[in-house]
């Protein structure tokens, strides 16, 4: 067990490390002069060559490539992520400031979703063939197909804006969090409820399952105590690859419930081409992602021992 | 229930077998047999014909008519008008083409670089397979809509660097499918017996081996259709794609969240393109996995 985590911990630090190279490049490939662009964003009147060239030399823009990405490597691990070109403030303080806002949206999804899936799909999986299963499957399928900037935008005007519950532009805190982290929630929810239907049904034909069966076991009880824990890995490894999901959803919810997140910043930052800003949001992404990916490894690991062994 | 630990981002290329060859006509014939893939392959067949066609049977999408704004639907607009009075039946299927045109473009272009790269990986081995195995895995290892944002923000806004942002963006898994396939074929009967036939290395990778990846792939990135049409749709909502006055789903439904309090119908011709083309999608690619389950049982 511990070399797989030191294992999977090395391999997780190989990806944040290929993530800062890509980011990395598309700095160096993004037009425009850096040193212009943060002149100009500390507002100062005229913009002269000699005092671009002097700020070109001070953030080392004059160095060779190399040398820049060996730099540049060093500022991302201590958490300098440079200037935004808009406001001027390190781009550090202003996606730390936001992040909590962002990260109580996607907490607040994440288990609103695996709530929701856990029910329709053991519910699926327990009147399979019957009623119980079609409705639990065409729900499903419903929140599958709807993407989630319709669904917003629908719930923003039926819900805030003609009943009146909630607020159109939100706090970022838990108070008003219910409705953005519902409908980042609704299309994870469906597919992971599928993935879990079909991992519930696929452990019935266990052998041990028989066994049970022959004994008399009660329908729900082979359901909750047999199927269910051992369909959980593939559920558990869906729930980490579809973080991206939501981590990708998260600009567009948070643009519609004005909810105050890196996401909704990072959308502005990319209509103004603030690159430092987006620069420093995909590395938090890949962060949480990695990070995601590895609990779920680690739980995974836990959970079946037999996943260990790779 | 053994699931590898070493997980990719998508799930649908990864819940495809890795069978050899597809034998794509009795595929098809398969699908077309399952109740669920013949109502999405019919589905789909309808969208794209009204995207090809629709445009040529209605008013002009773009031109503004102001003393008709915000008509609900009814006789002349069937879907009614939004706040410059243009007719949203004609702007809806418009964007039909936009949209379905974009992702199709979207879908050639992964295609072909995530064949060409994941062939050469897999064949040539050694330090040019290790390198790109690893550019593939860092780019999966980026939350795709992340990775895109970042990469119209590279390009700036316009609905044609939005193309090309998920373009650079997608590739990724299909190149690690065309690599996999690749990397078993060296034993394959009809690759030995090209080898004895005197066929070089780049022949063989690329006259062999990549025809018979092709239909993997292919299949594989017509799956994520309806998943490439939101995306396109989303980031066009966020202002980062299609610019106005193009009609464009995802920039429709963005047009309309101002006068949505007065005129909430202007949702129903983008809305339903989006969900019907992820439903068709949806259905076709459930309708592949069913059938791949029913041959490999037996």
């Amino acid at each position: 067990m511990i070399s797989f985590v030191i294992r999977r911990l090395a391999q997780s630090a190989g990806t944040l490390l290929g993530g800062a190279v890509i980011t990395f490049v598309m700095l160096a490939a993004s037009p425009g002069d850096p040193a212009e662009r943060i002149l100009a964003a500390q507002g100062k009147e005229s913009v002269t060559p000699t005092a671009v060239a002097a700020l070109r030399t001070e953030l080392g823009l004059d160095r060779p490539l190399l040398a820049r990405l060996w730099s540049y490597l060093r500022d991302v691990l201590t958490g300098d992520l440079g200037s935004s070109w808009s406001t001027g403030r390190p781009v550090i303080d202003e996606l730390g400031s936001r992040l909590p806002a962002t990260l109580r949206l996607t907490v607040a999804a994440l288990g609103l979703a695996i709530i929701a899936s856990l029910v329709l799909g053991l519910a699926a999986a327990w009147g399979s063939g019957r009623l119980l299963d079609h409705v639990s499957r065409l729900l499903s399928m419903v929140f599958l197909v709807v993407p989630s900037f319709l669904l917003g935008v629908v719930a923003l005007d039926l819900v805030v804006v003609r009943s009146g519950v909630g607020v159109v532009i939100s706090d970022g805190q838990w108070g008003t969090v219910l409705l953005p982290a519902l409908i980042l929630a609704v299309g994870s929810a469906a597919s992971w409820s599928r993935v879990l239907r079909a991992s519930l049904l696929g452990a019935r034909s266990a052998p041990f399952l028989t066994v049970s069966r022959a004994r008399g076991t009660t329908g729900l009880r082979r359901l909750l105590v047999h199927e269910l824990p051992n369909s959980l890995p593939p559920f558990v490894t869906i729930i980490g690859i579809e973080v991206a999901v939501l981590l990708g959803g998260a600009p567009i919810v948070e643009s519609i419930f004005s909810w105050p997140g890196v996401g909704r910043f990072t959308v502005q930052a990319v209509g103004a081409r603030d690159m430092p800003v987006i620069v420093g949001f995909v590395m938090i992404s890949i962060a949480l992602f990695v990070a995601a990916s590895l609990i779920v490894d680690l739980v995974n690991a836990a959970i079946d021992p037999r996943l260990r062994g790779r | 229930m053994i699931t590898s630990l070493r997980r990719p981002r998508r799930t649908i290329e990864h819940s495809m077998p890795q069978f050899g060859r597809i034998d794509q006509g009795r595929l098809g014939r398969r699908v077309l047999l399952h109740r669920g893939g013949r109502v999405g392959v019919v589905l789909a067949f309808v969208l794209f014909v009204l995207a090809l066609v629709g445009p040529r049977f209605v008013m002009d999408p773009d031109v503004p008519d102001y003393t008709n704004k915000l008509q609900p639907p009814g006789s002349g607009h069937l879907l009614g008008t939004d706040l410059a009075g243009r007719d949203l039946l004609a702007r809806t299927l418009a964007g039909a083409q936009t949209s379905l045109g974009a992702a199709l473009l979207v879908m050639a272009i992964v295609t072909i670089v995530g064949l060409v790269v994941g062939v050469l990986a897999g064949s040539a081995g050694g330090v040019i397979d290790t390198v790109l195995n690893r550019l593939m895995d860092v780019v999966l290892g980026i939350p795709g809509l992340v990775l895109t944002l970042a990469m119209v923000g590279v390009l700036g806004p316009s609905f044609i660097n939005l193309v090309v942002a998920m373009a650079a963006t997608g590739w990724a898994g299909l190149a690690k499918l065309a690599r996999s396939h690749t990397r078993g074929a060296g034993q394959r009967p009809d690759i030995i017996a090209a080898r004895m036939a005197g066929a070089g290395p780049v022949r063989i990778a690329f006259g062999h081996v990549l025809p018979g990846a092709m239909s993997l792939v292919l299949v594989a990135s017509t799956l994520r259709l309806g998943e490439t049409v939101v995306a396109l749709a989303g980031l066009s909502f966020l202002g980062l794609g299609a610019q106005p006055p193009t009609a464009e789903w995802g920039n429709m439904l963005s047009a309309s969240r101002q006068t949505l309090a007065v005129a909430p119908f202007q949702v129903i011709g983008p809305g339903l393109g989006l969900m019907l083309t992820v439903l068709a999608s949806t259905l076709i690619a459930d309708a592949l996995r069913d059938v791949n389950e029913l041959r490999n049982s037996r």
